[in-house]
């Protein structure tokens, strides 16, 4: 069980920063959908069942589908996008950056040797449906809201631009 | 049904209920008319803000409770709850959509029925702020509130426009996902997001425990407090604001500055306040923030080359006072910033109507190409001399008595230092109000302005109902102070 | 060290690796990107914590709001970077010069 997390876990961060690394817009999308899946993967063995559900289809699926729409929609003949800038020697430092911080907080945890949590028992008496939908209602309609936005979102920004001439 | 609930639901429903009406009529009529489901929109808003908060106090209740969909009976659940302070931000957010319509009548043209689509869900965004009991709940009405920004602010799409849009949604995010990661650690702790389940938590939590929750306590309210400061757009957080509001259309703009900065930022921090100002560094840094951000703030405004830049950054100086009145963390501290937020939304969108009086006629709003306007538009000079002079301090205005009210919170709390310096940086903000009104209003006249006439319409009209309302406040303060003090919180 | 630290370190170091990318690429669609990654952390850190307090439900159902929220982001982050792209024909940064003070 938790050599699952571990390596779900690990995964999840190593995508992550693919994703940030990658000098390809395309391929950083496919590390995020990765990361995405790996965190699902996470969830479900952490019993959160239905959230592991969501997260492979929105965020695995529906996110790299709409970024893989921005960047068809951007595409340049001379593929010069790519030239252009140069993250990658931006980005070079990251990882060393990042190692450096995960040695700092490991070694602050096993300095400070705070009292930590245990992970508790999942309880058989909660149902998300119920939760979700008997207590959360003030969520469901920001829900609501936030799928209207998104609506008049994909209507005003992606339309072409021929209808606004002022 | 009593007149509460309908009020209550109101806040909730009506919104929706504006955009689904709207969208079922054809698209010309719904763009020629869309004036009249926006203004009722908002008109409904202010009547019921009223309306509700006179029967509450009938009622004598401290609050209503109620749930969108249905009643809020269950253990432990998110409901709405309509409470005392809450009437005047929704007051507010009805009057800036007011305001907002009458303005978009002159300045939005291709975009109308987007524009009421999005002005109506960001109502919607910012009451469900307002109205939630839990800390999640507000999250995700405040991803609402500036996902509608960035789309209102883009829609328009010429290069600046998205510019704008872009920056404010990177720095947004980067608060949602601080507030976000705050939240999980909260929750790590309690269990719970409700405000009743928050409040006293720090009472509950000592600093050298050597528990892992309570260190992360400490770490989600500095994550909250810099997510809320991004939103609020205070130094050193400001970078967004500037440009946000000057690329933005100027309907939108006078929504950014006149209700959703003050809701999304300040009404966010007024919650941490609540919940967590027991905990004395909380109000010292919102104390701290508060005063660099006067100060830098009207500093960097004497610079700028453009109208609504500098109004902006106006902006960045008085929400530092208001985080300074909030800082005291007593109840006249709440009331001055409450009475400060109410005086800064009739200024600021005073200023930026004129903004678009100047825009639509002048045709300009770089400060280098304007000048003595004051002959051909003098409504206009008159509305922004009585906006700059309540942004000063200067009686007989709304800001002249909400400032004595921030600077008489902070003696009472025992900080003079604060109230001292407070006083002394009103001189810096005349300092770049007189200039904006000597560029643009006094002086000679520009030959090229030579043709430009007075305002018309709805964005006249604007401007002096707001004028109205700023001088109308300021001979009312010395009611409010009575009552103020019949109340015992003065 | 036991799970839960393990886990928590691994969220703030994908944060981490999120705001660098939102503070430190030249690409728009990138930036977005960013966004989401930091996100997927925070998505960990609700359902640890429901774990760790015992309302595993509940951090469930924000797990899901968080999604959509997260999704529409990704619609206006996108749409915004297809917008700018129109206008100069590239997704860089850079670009954005026309607002100054």
């Amino acid at each position: 069980m938790n050599t699952i997390i571990y390596i779900s876990a690990g995964l999840m961060l190593i995508f992550g920063v693919y994703a940030v690394m990658e000098h390809s817009i395309l391929r950083a999308a496919i590390g995020l959908a990765l990361s995405s899946a790996s965190l699902s993967v996470l969830l479900y063995v952490l019993g959160a069942h239905l959230a592991a559900v969501f997260e492979l289809s929105v965020c695995s699926g529906l996110v790299t589908v709409i970024f893989i729409a921005g960047i068809s929609l951007s595409h340049s003949p001379k593929m010069e996008i790519q030239k252009e800038y140069r993250d990658k020697e931006r980005n070079r430092q990251l990882p060393l950056v990042l190692i450096g911080a995960g040695l700092l907080l490991v070694i602050l945890a096993l300095t400070l040797q705070l009292q930590t949590p245990q992970l508790g028992e999942v309880a058989a008496d909660q149902d998300v449906r119920d939760v979700l939908w008997g207590n959360r209602q003030a969520d469901i309609w920001g829900q609501i809201a936030l799928i209207l936005c998104g609506g008049v979102a994909v209507a005003v920004l992606f339309r072409e631009e021929r209808r606004e001439k002022k | 049904m009593t007149i509460l609930s309908i009020c209550a639901h109101g806040f909730v429903y009506c919104p929706i209920l504006v955009v689904l009406i709207y969208n079922l009529f054809n698209h010309e009529f719904a763009r020629k008319h869309f004036i009249w489901f926006a203004g009722a929109g908002a008109t409904w808003q202010i009547l019921t803000s009223a309306a509700g908060f006179f029967v509450l106090h009938q009622s004598g209740q401290n609050g209503y409770a109620f749930g969108a969909l249905w009643d809020p009976g269950l253990p432990g659940s998110a409901y709405f709850e309509l409470s005392g302070p809450r009437f005047l931000l929704l007051l507010i957010v009805g009057l800036v959509a007011f305001v907002s319509v009458l303005v978009a009548h002159h300045t939005v043209d291709f975009n109308r029925s987007s524009y009421t689509n999005l002005l109506m869900i960001l109502v919607l965004g910012m009451n469900g702020m307002l109205l939630v009991t839990d800390l999640f709940s507000l999250y995700v009405f405040m991803e609402v509130t500036g996902l509608c920004c960035f789309i209102m602010i883009a829609m328009f799409r010429s290069r600046a426009d998205l510019e704008g849009s872009f920056k404010y949604l990177i720095l947004s995010e980067l608060s949602s996902i601080f507030i976000l990661t705050a939240v999980a650690f909260l929750m790590m702790k309690t269990g719970s997001l409700r405000y009743t389940d928050l409040a006293g938590l720090g009472s509950r939590i000592s600093a050298g425990s050597g528990r892992l929750e309570d260190v992360l306590f400490y770490a989600a309210l500095v994550l909250l407090i810099s997510g809320f400061a991004i939103k609020t757009g205070v130094v050193p957080f400001h970078s967004w604001l500037p440009d946000a509001y000057q690329s933005a259309d100027t309907a939108v703009s006078i929504l950014l500055s006149g209700a959703v900065n003050k809701v999304a930022g300040v009404y966010g921090l007024i919650v941490v306040m609540e919940l967590f100002g027991d905990v004395a560094p909380v109000g010292k840094s919102l104390a701290a923030v508060g005063i660099v951000s006067i100060i830098i703030g009207a500093l960097l405004a004497v610079r700028q080359p453009h109208y609504k830049r500098v109004v902006a950054y106006s902006s960045v100086s008085q929400m530092g006072y208001i985080l300074l009145a909030l800082s005291t963390g007593t109840t006249l501290g709440l009331v001055a910033a409450l009475a400060h937020i109410f005086s800064h939304t009739a200024f600021k969108s005073t200023l930026f109507t004129n903004a678009a009086a100047l825009q639509e006629q002048a045709g300009t709003l770089e400060l280098q190409d304007l000048g003595g306007l004051e002959n051909q538009m003098p409504v206009t000079a008159f509305t922004s001399i009585i906006a700059f002079l309540s942004t000063a301090g200067i009686p007989p205005t709304a800001g002249f008595w909400s400032k004595i009210l921030i600077i008489l919170a902070l003696w009472q709390a025992g900080s003079p230092v604060l109230a001292a310096v407070a006083l002394i940086a009103g001189i810096l903000s005349s300092a770049y109000l007189i200039r904006l009104q000597r560029t643009v209003f006094f002086g000679q006249t520009r030959p090229e302005l030579a043709g430009v006439k007075e305002a018309h319409g709805s964005v006249l009209t604007a401007e002096i109902l707001l004028t109205v309302i700023t001088l109308g406040l300021g001979l009312l303060y010395p009611y409010i102070l009575m009552l103020l003090h019949a109340g015992g919180i003065l | 060290m036991n799970l839960v630290t393990v886990l928590l370190i691994i969220g703030l170091l994908m944060i981490f690796a999120g705001c660098w990318c939102l503070m430190r690429t030249y690409h728009l669609l990138k930036i977005t990107i960013g966004i989401e990654v930091a996100m997927k952390a925070v998505t960990l850190f609700l359902v640890l914590a429901g774990r760790i307090s015992g309302s595993l439900a509940l951090s469930e159902t924000f797990v899901i709001t968080v999604m959509v929220a997260e999704a529409i982001v990704a619609v206006v982050g996108t749409g915004t970077a297809v917008g700018l792209f129109r206008k100069y024909g590239s997704m860089d940064v850079r670009n954005l010069k026309q607002l100054k003070g």
